[in-house]
């Protein structure tokens, strides 16, 4: 062979051997593929949804590398990308798995976080509903308050894709409003007695029918309903709204309690002006009262030197006010109240005449399993 | 001569393909294992948008190198320059980790005491607002809202300590907001007052 044509023929030997080094490498496409899966899972946040299925991939995937560069590392004729396009397929497979795993499971807890915030909120607005039935609702307001504070937080988390410290959050909302449900039970556990309802509705009764006997006026005060309404002759021909004492649901026991006492009472003095608009003073404590406040004292509910109280009035100023226990009205109302009312008109002051239609009917809901 | 000179091209020139055959997987591993250090740091709170931003990146690069794979004359210069500038964002973002985490406490830190003062505004504004003027039911509510906010105060101060500065933030503004609210009803229960 010549000279140049030994050159040729070295050309064309190093030619076919990069030609054939460099073959196109079949590293299978399924290897990039699987690659390209592990940034979308991040992106979906499988590292921290279901970190376990997450991690195996990753460890599949570094195993994938291993056999490419084992197969890479060898010669032309000794390749054999079969193994590797199998276990690219197995990781394609195994990564779209985890990749719809994390998306179902963060659509799915969203989802789910959404509707816990939902039925808190329900429950929310019908606490806050009931609020308006008595003063007594510090810890209530307080503790849905707490319940709003960490729902906005929920929010921002369950938006930030932190749902399981969105759900804690959720958690929390969720336990505050079960303290306020319990805390208005609690309040009403005493309206909720039939015994105590059964005594009520008979002090009501009596004092219309007694009154349409004599053929005078009557006037029943009930706490729960936050009305005041004037009978005559046994029909009831006005119906008034009242505010009570800053605890007003409780029957007054001893002076300063803000509480407004229940029993049958009479007007004995009509005031034209006070500081209230005008007045109707009745006559708290009767003997059941002090009968309860004896045995009140006696088993140490009353505080320091205080002694049963008294001026509790029917008077103006509004209904909003919270009284020291007087029963309060708006003067436009008072106007007509004191112009029917004389001396010695019966006033009977009930805790609930009525069961359907109100607040307990609600709090049944609250004790539903 | 001349025919030493042209194998020894002919050398060099295989010897460079065959370098170029080969994927960047070292520059792979690594891009990848910056990235976790900078997870790991706290990224995904502190700086979720730069950590996207890298993490896009990588899939970019990784693209690259798909593309390059199915080609006979390989070339993964480009992708390999993609890797490394990954590498580098992501180390120079852990870098920053530390200064961003810090802004987000002293934001937290500030936030918390200018609530701690409209909270005392409100409770003084409480106090100022005349009584029996028909709206104390409504007061005596707004007080059990505030006193709500207050108890979760604390909450703040529990997350700084526990080194979660985005959960005190998110608490600061919750808390917040319920405070503003609240002192606008105030403020309307007051000016109910006056028109009358």
């Amino acid at each position: 062979m010549s000279a140049p044509s030994r050159s040729r023929f070295g050309l064309l030997a190093a030619f076919a051997c990069v030609c054939f080094a460099c073959r196109p490498a079949p590293v299978p496409p399924e290897v990039q593929e699987a690659e390209s899966l592990q940034p979308a899972l991040e992106r979906a946040g499988a590292s921290y949804l279901i970190p376990a299925e997450f991690e195996r991939f990753r460890g599949g995937l570094i195993n994938l590398h291993g056999l490419v560069a084992r197969e890479s590392a060898k010669y032309g004729w000794w390749r054999d990308y079969r193994n590797v396009a199998e276990e690219g397929r197995r990781m394609v497979a195994l990564g779209r798995t985890v990749l719809d795993g994390a998306l179902s499971l963060k659509e799915g807890r969203a989802g789910r976080l959404r509707e816990g915030a939902a039925r808190v909120k329900e429950r929310m607005a019908r606490l806050v509903g009931m609020t308006r039935y008595f003063n007594e609702d510090d810890a209530v307001r307080k503790a849905l308050a707490q319940a709003e504070i960490k729902l906005d937080g929920m929010d921002l988390l369950s938006r930030s894709e932190k749902f399981e410290e969105a759900a804690a959050l959720l958690a929390d909302a969720s336990s505050f409003v079960a303290g306020a449900e319990r805390e208005i039970v609690h309040l009403l556990e005493r309206y909720r007695d039939v015994g105590e309802q059964r005594k009520w509705t008979r002090w009501a009764e009596e004092t219309v029918a007694d009154a349409k006997a004599r053929g005078t006026t009557a006037i029943i005060v009930s706490k729960l309903e936050r009305t005041l309404t004037i009978f005559k002759k046994g029909q009831a021909v006005a119906v008034f709204d009242i505010g009570l004492g800053k605890y007003g649901l409780s029957d007054k026991l001893y002076q300063g309690d803000e509480a407004t006492p229940e029993g049958k009472y009479r007007i004995v003095r009509k005031y034209p002006d006070t500081p209230f608009y005008k007045a109707l003073l009745i006559n708290y404590p009767n003997s059941d009262d002090l009968k309860a406040f004896a045995e009140a004292r006696r088993r140490g509910l009353v505080p320091g030197q205080s002694d049963a109280g008294g001026a509790i009035e029917i008077h103006g100023g509004g209904k909003n006010k919270l009284t020291q226990g007087c029963v309060g009205l708006e003067n436009r109302d008072m106007d007509e109240v004191y112009r029917i009312a004389e001396v010695g008109t019966p006033v009977t002051i009930v805790g609930t005449l009525s069961v359907e239609g109100t607040i307990l009917a609600e709090i049944g809901k609250f004790l539903m399993p | 001569m001349k025919n030493l000179t042209k194998s020894l091209i002919l050398v060099l020139t295989v010897a460079v393909v065959l370098v170029g055959c080969k994927q960047p997987t070292a520059q792979i591993d690594s891009a990848k294992a910056a990235i976790d250090d900078v997870l790991k740091g706290g990224a995904d709170k502190y700086a979720p948008e730069e950590l996207k931003t890298v993490q896009a990146d990588l899939s970019k690069a990784m693209d690259e190198i798909a593309a390059q794979d199915k080609k006979f004359f390989k070339k993964f210069g480009t992708a390999k320059e993609m890797l490394d500038k990954v590498k580098a964002d992501a180390e120079a973002l852990k870098a920053a980790l530390p200064a961003k985490i810090e802004a987000v406490k002293n934001e937290a830190v500030k936030l918390q005491g200018e609530l701690q003062t409209s909270i005392n505004d409100v409770k003084e504004l409480m106090k100022k607002a005349p009584k029996g003027k028909g709206t104390d039911k409504d007061l005596a509510a707004l007080k059990g809202d505030l006193e709500g906010a207050d108890a979760e105060f604390a909450g703040i101060q529990k997350a700084l300590d526990a080194q979660d500065y985005i959960g005190a933030l998110n608490t600061v503004k919750s808390i917040q907001a319920k405070v503003a609210g609240v002192k606008d009803q105030i403020q309307a229960a007051l000016d109910k007052t006056k028109k009358k």
